[in-house]
This record gives C-alpha cells, structure tokens and sequence, in this order.
C-alpha cells in the first residue's frame, strides 16, 4: 500500500507560489488560519485522485468537474498549474497539470498508476468538515444521505436518485402525451375514411379492398406498397388543389380533435393547480414563511459552502457557532417542512398542467405556419384557429404565476368542450363535403378515402409505437431502481454489520467512561423501501433513538469520524493515507485530545494528513503526534505568494543569500525585509524594548519601523555606545522599511546593486546585536551587574547599559 | 449477491456488470445506459438525450420492402 514522500503544489486554488510538503511517509499535523489556503492542499489532493473537486462542481462556479476555479488567478497564462505528488513505490510517482484553456496532463501514463488512480474511487481518502456538519445537522432521511459521503457511497445514492428520477419522468411524459387520446383522433379519421377501424395491417387492407371495388381494378391490396400502387393509379393531377384543401381540412380537425380529446384534462390540471394554489395562499402567513424558508434555505446553503468561514451570523454579525447557526437554520427549515412540501406540490402541479397543454400549443402553432391560412378565404377558421392557442397559452401563464399573484377564476378560464367538439363537426362535415363535391367522380373520392385512411393509420402506429417504447423505457427504470436499492441496502448493511466493532471501538475511544455503547444504524423504510436511518445506541444498559436527544453536537461529530474512519479501514485497500481537513470544528477540548490519540494510536499504521485551523487543538496534541513521529507544519497566506507555509528565520536567511547568488531580485526586498522584520522582533524582546500592546494574534505582527522605533528609543535611554555603531535611522530609511507588511504599495525599483549594499548593512547592523560564537542574542538575562553592561551568552558581545 | 464488503464503487460496478440479468427490462435502453456509465456520462441530461435518441430511432418510418411487407 502506497504512503506519500512528497507533495508538491503550484498554481492550484490559493497556492500561488510553489508549495512543497515533504512528507517521507510520515503523519503530519499542519495549522493555518482560515484563509491560509489548508483546504487549497484538499481540493488539489481531491482533483489528482478523483479529477473533480466537488464542492466546486456546481452551476454558480462553473460544471466543469470545479475545473473552471482550479487555477490560481494570479498565475500567468503561460504557466502551467500542477500537483505533483511522489510515492514510497516510485512508479506512482505523477505530475498532474492544467493549463491555461483548463486541459489537463498527467505525467504518470502507466497501467500501474492507473489502476493505482482506479482504486481510489473506492477508497475513502478525504473527510471536510462540511461532511460531517452535513451529517450532524441532518434530519433522519437526509442522515442516509450524508452518512453514505462519508463512507464514500454518494455515488450510490446519484445513481439511485438518477434511477427514480428518470422512471418518474418518462411516467409523468406519457401521461402529460396522453396518447390514447392521440390514437383515437387517427382512428376517427380511419373511421370516416374507410367506414372501419383498422388497428393492423390486415384490418387496413380489409377496409381498402372494400373502398376500391367499385373501382374494378383487378388488384387485391396485400400490403401497403399496394395501396401506393392504387393511389398512384387513381390518382389525377386535375384534383391536386381540392386534395391540398382536403388535406388541410383534415390536419386542422386532427389537431382540433387531438385538443377536444384533451379539454378535460386540461381543465382537471388546472382545476387541480388552482385548488392547490388557492389552499396555499389562503394563509397569508403560509406565503410569508415561505419567504421566510426561502431565506433560510439560502442562508444555510451559505453556511454549508463555506462561504461565511468563520463563526458568525452573516446577517446580523453576531458572533455565532457555525454549527449552532446551522442547527438552528435546520430547525426552523424542518418546521416550515410541510409548507414546503405543500409549495412543491403546487409546483408539481403547475408542470403537469403545462406537460398537458403544451403538446397542443406545438400542433397548434404547426398549424399556423399552413400556406392556405395566408389567404383570405380561410382568415375567419385561421382566427378560430389563434384563439383557441390564446386559449391554451392564458392556461400556460397561470400556470406560471408566482404565489404573490392573483390566478383566473376556473370557470372564466375553463376550456369550453362544446365549441371545440362543434368546430370538430364542423370540420369533419366540410372535410366530407369537399371529398363528395365530385361525387360523381368515383376516382377522386375513393383516392381521397384510401390516401387519408393510409395516412391516419401510419400515424396511429408511430403513436403506438411511441408510446410501446416509452412505456418500455418506464418498466426498465422501476426494474433497475427496484434491483439497485436492494444492492444499496445490502451493501450498507453488510458494512454496518462488518465494521460495527470498529465503529464502536473508534467512537469509544474518543468517549470512554460514558455510557453509550453498542451503536448501529436502523434503517427506516417506507412501503418496504429504505428512506433513511436513524443511529440506535445504548445508553446506561437501555436502548435509545434517535441520538440527538442524548448525544451532543461533539458526539455526534465523533460517530460521523467514526464511520469514515470505519470506511477507511474497510476500503484502502491501495492507499495507505487519508487526509482530515478541519473536522473536530464542533469537538470540545476532552473529545480533541482523544481525537489526536484515536490516530496516533489505532492508526499509526496509515499516513494522516491533518488540516486544522483551530491554533488550540494544534497547541493541545502538537506533543501527543510530535512523539508518535508527526511532521507539524504551519500555513501562511500572503499577497505576494498565496498560501505557503511559515519558514523559519534559517529558511529566510538561505533563500535571500541565493537570490543574491543569482543575481535574483525577484521578491528579494520583500525577503530582506521579513528577515529583519524577525531578527528585531527577537532583539526588541531581549532588551525589552517597549512596543504597543496588541490584541491575540496581531500582536505577532510587528512591522520593521515600529520595532526600529522602539529599538532606537531604548538604546537612547540605556545604551549610547551601542546606538550609535548600530545606527538604526541609516536602516529605517532604507526604501523597503518604509512601506508596510508587504511592501506592494513600495514604488521603489531594487537593482540587484541596491539589494547587496542593503542586505549588508541589515547583516551589519544584526552584527551588532547577535553573537555568532555563542548563537545568542544581547540580551538582559545576560547582564553584567558589576560592568553593567548588557551581553550575549559568552561574553564575546557586551556593551554599556543603563538599567 | 454475497456477504462480501463493497464500497459504493464496486455496487454500482456490480450493477452495471449484471444490469443486463434483469428480467423485464428494455435490451436497448440498457445498452444505452451501460454505455454511458462507461463512459463517465452517466447524467440526467445525458440519459435524457439518449432515451429521445432510442425513441426517434424506434419511430423511425422504415423503408417498404421490395415485397411490400414492412
């Protein structure tokens, strides 16, 4: 099983610098603040294995897998942004890039890195905080859901979802298609055409050999390439124009009958939407809490994406937890539940009514385009024609009003059967009596009989067929979802039943000396089909459910890292490593030390890369994992390099002497000015050189002038000998000194000249204040009492010093 | 199916291995779908397209024979 040596990120997410984790197979705990780019590391370990980053996969940022927020949007065009991660088993080892136009590369082509990358697909190698929060503030049926991301069957429930869906869909087409009423008008047109129905081939050439007798044309028609035989020999082009009108007429009452067949469903969808639209807004408080949910089903889909990352109200600014605020939203969503399902409802009914009159609408515009209703003789039938598809279309807008609008009266709009079933008869008699106007040309009217009958019955089997494929379609998606949920449940409930120890055994490691043990899941079913479940626990010897009456937010937390750590066991079967990022967010300070302990322990075998922004939890088991042979890192943000990690003064030291080697100025002032930055932090602290009080953190960042400053004002008081040969304004006024943090608002350009002059007399100015013999600093816990004086470690250093 | 552990990966892999088994069950639309979950296309939008695809194929008018049989 394979453990990471190196990690090396560039130009991905918030990383804009090179970022090189050395791992050499061992655990590491890395801190970073919020912002510092920890979940950046998470999202490109994400897209190197599984080539998505999900949280980043939907429509606001962009479908392309998250592909489209990946790059880094400082890097330059020309550079390639990339992932390279090597392997204790070397021909693993892969440079996974994107370019500019978001194609990616991988340097790794082999079978073996392949199967490698295929394998973790089943693999459970990242838990997010937003997993488990998900799982902790789910009601029980969603609690299904968010239990199997954690354990990696997500996809499971997509496909099962994909699987239901696509069934209903097909259903709710056929209904909406109302196709029995489709073949019915093509029947009637066989009907009055052939004084028959005719529903198979036999039933039609029945009828033609019926129709042409008269005729004694000497052929019996056997199939239908006989009746274009007859057709073409009856056929006369003196009629062209009276077929044409017939034939007009006769796609006319089709579509009319089409729609007379329909009226009453139309107006039962709309009787339907009415009554449930109205029963809505009957309450005007159920219309506001529907605002209301609408608020709050935003603001936690807020929350849930991380974009407030800290813990307050984005609203009000109130200091908040994250999950407290989450949990509450939950609540009262849970509440404003049924209204919701009402409001889904009305919608639902709103697109069975459109599903119903929109196929009308089409055949009614088809027919609109007809040549023959641009001339004046058919003006009168064509505006018939434009208000029944106003008609039809008044139905589609009411179906589109939002609850804050006022619907039309069922009645006033209610689609009147008896003039459609009347201009149906009208139609059908004009039809007959253009088909009889040359009754006395027998030809003509068995030609018109036999072409319509013909016509009408290949339609009605392309409707039959249809309708024979999506009713196919329908049964093949309700078998495969009924086989799949079986496969579902079984392979949740052979992993409950198998990992149930190890669930325990986790859980209770985090909780010993309390009382909940023996947890398992209890799936929830309804009509036989597993809808959710709920976590069955015992509780001083008696058996409780669900947990949120007993168990805390942390407990919960704890059965949610549980399961991963479960699924982790169960499925890495090829990778030996997982990464943890921000997941003990909702844990108190007992629960974080176990946590720590849980890994180093019963997890010493696996590599662990632990992201945390919580400064106390990395202070807490910083010890615990240090024994156990952790790595432990800190990430910074800055402008200049995105996320990166904090570097020790040696690290800053070497750098700037290269880039002098190189003749690289590039951020080479920025370097001088951190260093000494540093270097005068721990020299003001040695003298006690006073500086301003700062709250927390801020107090860290001192900037060089303000620490110059108080260097200066505590030589002149103690130390005249030492002021002047350190002669601090010659540094203060140095161009990289004057700006602030970051020296980006700095216009000064550095010649690599510029950079060496102030880089040595940084070093000289050091010089004065640190022994390079002893490794110290001049500082006041080495006073020299009786020369009073102020020293460094040896003595090789010292100076005149007023106390 | 047995009493082995699965991932969510090896039950939809299985699934899609043994889809065709299922009694009742439309050849071509199984065909369909197995070859969009092959190819990593398996989505509402995709299924949609493919299922109207096989539709329109079915509906298709076929060309009458020389012996005017259909």
């Amino acid at each position: 099983m394979a453990k990471i040596k190196t990690i090396k990120i560039n130009g991905l997410r918030g990383v804009r610098e090179p970022l090189t984790l050395d791992l050499n197979k061992k655990s590491i705990l890395v801190y970073g603040d919020n912002g510092t780019g920890k979940s950046s590391v998470t999202d490109s370990f994400e897209w190197f294995f599984y080539d998505k980053i999900e949280h980043l996969s939907n429509e606001e940022i962009g479908r392309r897998k998250g592909r489209d927020a990946l790059r880094n949007i400082f890097i330059p065009e020309t550079e390639d942004s990339f992932i390279e991660l090597t392997f204790d088993e070397n021909k693993l080892d892969s440079k996974k890039s994107i370019d500019n136009s978001l194609k990616t590369f991988n340097s790794n082509e082999t079978d073996d890195f392949k199967k490698f990358i295929a394998s973790s697909f089943s693999e459970r190698l990242i838990l997010r905080y937003r997993d488990l929060v998900q799982f902790i503030i789910a009601g029980k049926t969603d609690k299904l859901k968010e239990l199997q991301n954690i354990i990696g069957f997500s996809e499971v429930q997509n496909i099962r979802d994909l699987l239901k869906r696509n069934g209903a869909r097909i259903a709710r087409n056929i209904k909406s298609a109302n196709y029995d009423n489709l073949k019915n008008v093509q029947q009637c047109t066989i009907l009055e055409n052939l004084g028959q129905n005719a529903y198979t081939d036999e039933q039609l050439f029945d009828g033609a050999n019926k129709l042409i007798k008269p005729l004694k044309l000497e052929i019996e028609i056997k199939s239908r390439q006989d009746i274009n035989t007859v057709l073409k020999k009856i056929e006369s082009k003196e009629d062209s124009e009276l077929l044409n009108q017939i034939n007009f007429y006769t796609k006319i009452k089709e579509s009319v009958a089409q729609i007379e067949g329909n009226v009453d469903n139309i107006n039962n969808s709309y009787s339907t939407f009415y009554d449930s639209f109205n029963a809505l807004k009957k309450d005007p408080e159920k219309v506001k809490n529907l605002q209301l949910l609408s608020l709050l089903q935003e603001g936690k889909s807020v929350l849930t994406k991380d974009v407030v990352e800290d813990d307050y109200c984005p609203l009000c600014q109130q200091e908040k937890s994250k999950i407290d605020l989450l949990q509450d939203l939950n609540l009262r969503i849970e509440e404003l539940e049924l209204l919701e399902k009402e409001k889904e409802k009305v919608v639902s009914n709103s697109k069975d009514l459109q599903n119903t009159i929109k196929p009308n609408i089409s055949a009614i515009e088809g027919l609109l385009t007809e040549k023959l209703f641009g001339k004046e003789d058919y003006k009168e039938l064509k505006e018939t024609v434009e208000e029944i598809k106003n008609s039809l279309n008044n139905h589609l807008d009411e179906s589109k009003k939002e609850l804050t609008e006022k619907l039309s009266d069922k009645e006033k709009i209610k689609f009147a059967k008896k003039e459609i079933e009347e201009l149906t008869s009208e139609l059908v008699k004009t039809i007959k009596k253009l088909t009889e106007s040359k009754e006395a040309n027998l030809k003509f009217k068995t030609y018109t009989k036999l072409f319509q009958s013909a016509k009408a019955y290949v339609e009605y089997l392309k409707i039959e067929k249809e309708q024979n494929v999506l009713a196919n379609q329908q049964a093949t998606f309700e078998l495969l979802y009924e086989d799949f949920i079986k496969r579902q449940e079984e392979a949740l409930n052979v992993f409950l039943e198998m990992f149930s120890n190890d669930i325990n055994d986790f859980y209770t490691t985090m909780n010993p000396n309390e009382k909940v043990e023996d947890i398992k899941l209890v799936p929830l079913k309804k009509n036989n089909e597993l809808v959710g479940i709920t976590i069955e626990y015992s509780f001083f010897n008696e058996t409780h459910t669900p947990p949120i009456a007993y168990l805390s937010e942390s407990h919960i937390n704890c059965l949610g890292l549980s399961f991963f750590l479960a699924s982790v066991r169960a499925f890495n079967k090829e990778s030996k490593f997982f990464v943890l990022d921000d997941v003990i967010s909702s844990f108190d300070r007992s629960h974080r030390y176990r946590f720590a302990q849980l890994l180093t322990t019963k997890f010493s075998d696996f590599q662990v890369i632990l992201l945390t922004h919580e400064k106390e939890f990395f202070e807490l088991v910083s010890s615990e994992v240090k024994s156990k042979g952790w790595i432990l890192n800190n990430f910074k943000w800055t402008k200049d390099n995105g996320t990166g990690i904090e570097r020790g003064i040696a690290d800053i030291k070497d750098r700037i002497k290269k880039k002098i080697e190189d003749k690289n100025t590039d951020g080479l002032g920025n370097d001088i000015r951190v260093y000494a930055e540093r270097v005068m932090k721990r020299v003001a602290l040695e003298m006690e050189a006073k500086v301003a009080y700062r709250n927390n953190d801020i107090n860290e960042k001192r900037m060089a002038p303000e620490l110059l400053d108080a260097v200066q004002s505590k030589l002149t008081k103690a130390s005249k000998e030492l002021k002047e040969k350190a002669n601090i304004p010659k540094i203060k006024g140095m161009p990289m000194f004057i700006g602030n943090t970051t020296s980006h608002d700095n216009s000064f350009q550095e010649s690599i000249e510029d950079l060496e002059a102030i880089w040595e007399d940084v070093k000289g100015l050091i010089h004065n204040f640190y022994c390079s013999d002893c490794d110290k600093f001049l500082s006041l816990k080495f006073y020299d009492n009786v020369e009073n004086k102020i020293r460094c470690g040896c003595g090789n250093l010292k100076f005149d010093w007023k106390k | 199916m047995d009493n082995q552990i699965k991932s969510g990966k090896d039950v939809i892999d299985e699934f899609f291995a043994e889809i065709l088994n299922v009694e009742g069950t439309d050849e071509s639309t199984v065909n369909k779908l197995i070859e969009l979950y092959g190819d990593n296309k398996f989505t509402d939008s995709n299924i949609q397209n493919a299922l109207e695809e096989l539709k329109q194929e079915a509906i298709k008018p076929k060309k009458i024979k020389e012996d005017g049989k259909n």
